[in-house]
């Protein structure tokens, strides 16, 4: 479970550090890929406690997720349908199930 | 915990892309809570300084004016002709108001009522017995000046007014009074009607100074042409 962490944090220190600024126009859709990749990896700690966990499937699962659900809400931009939102929904309530699951699995396992 | 160990690169290598994105988004926040007051700040700057430059011009039009007036007497005759300058001296008011009688059934009502027309017959009798100065309802008379009607009300130099009328004229009290009185003219036709009509003869009256716009947008100076009409 250290790994995972660390990881984090280095991403952390890499982005306070980097001089990358989103535009504003942009704010948006890095902000529901930001949300999509947060899902995709609850989804993949869940899979990886449950046991079913496929790298090429979480790996690919996140880029996707990201960039689909950023294009989407482009998309939705451009037809006058706010997408943002429901984005936001989706992935909200996605990641408290898998936190809910996860958090089951683990005390099944501990307890 | 095996299962776990199964993917902890994957996942640590996605954590790291999360945790940057984190980071960025963090900062872009951050960055935009601060910039939201210098946006404003910028607008208003921009706005002083439009309202700085505007300022400017119009004090230099100011100034184009004021150098303008200097020159004395000849420019100030040229106000009086072009009736920037109130005047006052021995005239006629004119008051006119809408017809006290009833329309008769099946007469047209338009007739009991002031009209553009009248008011343009009494100003060109008034001129033709030599009216120095006129004004309709504090409306200066000048080159420019329309007498249209406008709905139910009369426009003056653009500027809308409802019955009663007042016409102010400056000139010989006898013939001003005399050429709205004659006989056919136009207190007569009017009085047919019921228009009130009352004129009273004054040894000041006052007629106030031209206040509307004075741009020429598509006019200009040219040379005098022999020949052309």
């Amino acid at each position: 479970m250290i790994l995972p962490v660390l990881g984090l944090c280095v991403g952390i220190v890499l982005g306070s550090l980097t001089p990358i600024l989103i535009p504003l126009a942009y704010s948006k859709f890095f902000s529901v890929a930001l949300l999509a990749s947060l899902d995709s990896v609850f989804g993949g700690l869940r899979a990886a406690v449950s046991g079913n966990f496929n790298d090429a499937v979480f790996i690919s699962g996140f880029f996707t997720n990201a960039l689909l659900a950023a294009f989407l809400v482009y998309v939705g931009d451009r037809l006058g349908i706010d997408l943002y939102y429901v984005a936001l929904l989706a992935f909200g309530f996605r990641i408290f199930q898998n936190l809910a699951l996860l958090r089951r699995q683990l005390l099944r396992k501990h307890g | 915990m095996k299962n776990i160990k199964q993917g902890r690169w994957s996942i640590a290598c996605v954590c790291m892309v999360l945790g940057f994105m984190l980071a960025v988004q963090f900062r872009t926040t951050e960055d935009m809570k601060q910039s939201l007051p210098y946006q404003r700040l910028e607008e208003l700057a921009d706005r002083v300084i439009r309202t700085e430059k505007e300022r400017d011009e119009l004090k230099e039009e100011l100034g184009k004016i004021k150098g303008r007036q200097d020159p004395g007497m000849i420019d100030e005759e040229l106000r009086i002709q072009a009736g920037l300058v109130p005047l006052e001296g021995p005239g006629v008011i004119v008051r006119m108001d809408d017809s006290t009688q009833k329309s008769k059934a099946g007469e047209n009502p338009n007739l009991y009522v002031i009209h553009d027309e009248d008011i343009l017959k009494v100003v060109n009798e008034l001129r033709a017995a030599g009216a120095e100065a006129v004004s309709i309802n504090g409306q200066r008379l000048v080159g420019r000046s329309e007498i249209r009607c406008a709905g139910p009300t009369l426009s003056v130099n653009n500027v809308r007014s409802a019955a009663p009328f007042e016409v102010h004229a400056i000139g010989d009290t006898t013939a001003l009074e005399n050429a709205l009185k004659m006989r056919g003219g136009v207190a007569e036709t009017l009085k047919v009607w019921g228009i009130q009509m009352e004129i009273t003869s004054s040894d000041n009256v006052y007629v106030p100074p031209y206040k509307g716009s004075r741009k020429l947008t598509y006019a200009q100076v040219t040379q005098e042409k022999e020949g052309k009409k």
